[in-house]
């Protein structure tokens, strides 16, 4: 029994040890679609206080509320997946993402703070100046597009 | 240009009639400031002529265009007399729309969209005008251009016109169906999408056997493939609602460049208008994607 135990911690133990360098040694195609995705989940979050915005939609600040959070969580997810070993990888990322990193550092902390800001807004900000947070944080998005990624 | 169409038919009114045509050519003589500001916004004139920067006044110029041959500072187009074109004749903007010429006679560099701007109609030009000379004058001045040896000098525009500038209003094709026409116009003459989205040679000419086909833009950036091959897997509804939104069918956006045509001219166009853009690039042939220089 006692041996079953300490094979069983062992394993336990070795796992961990193991898996944990695996783990932070994520492959780079896997990094690219991670980071994707969240991006991917920005545009569904974004896109309707976008487009209520607008006026396209009607506005509705309960839905502003909720995906004005859920952006500010999304909001910090890409970046770390633009590790250098994905450099190589397809992607519509261009290469300003790796050679002119510290630009793209501030582009991502702009970007990070406007979306903070928005939903700390959201939050109990009358509606002009939630809409008009917004369109700031569409702003930041087109910046970064502009210089960093290959135009879809 | 005068328009006699509206002159009368029958005798009785003659006297009548004679007044509105008078009217009618004063006023088209003149142009309509009121659909000049149209015609700016389709033809997106803010947009270089504005500095880039929160507050800047907008047509005082000062926009950065970074190209291969070096940066150019769109200028100063409100009536002020010294900074902005508050000196000029009407003729003399015709003429820099038209043929691509300063007052002096010398040459605009072509980053001044002219060789899409020159296939504007006569009202156009007039109205566009009109509109101009109604804005406040602002005394930004104007920075000189910042561009490499030898492209500075002007006078090496002049062969470049020969090959590639072909001055005089954009000639009416019967064949085509009105909207398409009217697509035809917007796409080319006013809103001069092909100076980026049609690419170059290394001359800086547009390669018009790729018209509208994509690749590199002016200041290198890639830029999407506008024919058919690409837009075909777009609806037109959703073609529609990036260009009056902004914005993707799944949220994403756009990059600046664009961001800013859309904030400034697709999204002003009348539903019309935005119909026949959209008509038109959908007539266009498909031509393939440019093959990626890596």
């Amino acid at each position: 029994m006692n041996r079953m135990f300490l094979s069983m911690a062992l394993g336990l133990g070795l796992g961990a040890a193991y898996s944990l360098p695996a783990y932070s040694q994520a492959k780079p195609e896997t990094l690219v679609k991670q980071r994707q995705a969240a991006m991917t989940l920005q545009g569904k979050y974004f896109g309707p206080m976008n487009a209520m915005a607008q006026g396209k939609i009607p506005y509705d600040a309960g839905v502003v509320t909720r995906n004005a959070g859920y952006l500010d969580a999304l909001s910090r997810m890409p970046w770390d997946g633009f590790a250098p070993s994905t450099k190589g990888e397809k992607s519509a990322a261009l290469p300003a993402v790796f050679t002119d990193a510290g630009k793209f550092k501030e582009a991502q902390d702009r970007f990070q703070a406007e979306v903070t800001k928005l939903a700390s807004v959201a939050k109990g900000g009358d509606e002009a100046s939630v809409k008009a947070q917004i369109s700031t944080v569409n702003k930041q998005c087109a910046a970064c597009h502009e210089d960093f990624r290959e135009k879809r | 240009m005068l328009p006699n169409d509206r002159q009368p038919r029958h005798g009785g009114v003659v006297v009548f009639g004679l007044v509105v045509w008078m009217l009618a050519a004063t006023a088209s003589a003149q142009g309509d400031a009121q659909r000049g500001s149209y015609i700016a916004k389709a033809a997106g004139c803010v947009g270089c002529h504005t500095e880039a920067k929160e507050g800047a006044p907008a047509y005082a110029g000062g926009r950065a265009l970074k190209t291969p041959f070096g940066t150019f500072y769109g200028p100063n187009i409100t009536p002020d007399p010294q900074a902005g074109i508050g000196r000029w004749t009407e003729a003399d903007f015709v003429r820099a729309m038209r043929h691509g010429e300063r007052r002096d006679g010398s040459n605009y560099f072509p980053a001044f969209p002219y060789p899409s701007f020159t296939g504007m109609t006569d009202q156009d030009l007039r109205d566009l005008w009109a509109y101009l000379r109604s804005l406040p004058a602002n005394s930004r001045a104007n920075q000189p251009h910042d561009l490499g040896f030898p492209y500075g000098w002007r006078i090496l525009v002049t062969p470049w016109k020969w090959m590639f500038f072909t001055p005089g209003p954009l000639a009416a094709d019967p064949q085509l169906a009105p909207a398409v026409a009217r697509g035809r116009y917007l796409v080319q003459a006013l809103a001069h999408c092909g100076e980026c989205h049609t690419p170059r040679n290394f001359l800086g000419g547009l390669r018009k056997d790729r018209f509208l086909a994509g690749g590199k833009g002016p200041d290198r950036k890639s830029v999407p493939n506008l024919t058919p091959t690409r837009l075909k897997k777009w609806s037109d509804g959703e073609l529609k609602d990036f260009l009056t939104t902004g914005m993707y069918s799944d949220g994403d956006i756009p990059a600046e460049a664009m961001a800013e045509v859309i904030r400034n001219t697709t999204s002003q166009l009348t539903p019309q208008d935005l119909d026949a853009v959209i008509a038109y690039v959908r007539s266009l042939p498909p031509l393939p994607e440019e093959p990626k220089e890596k």
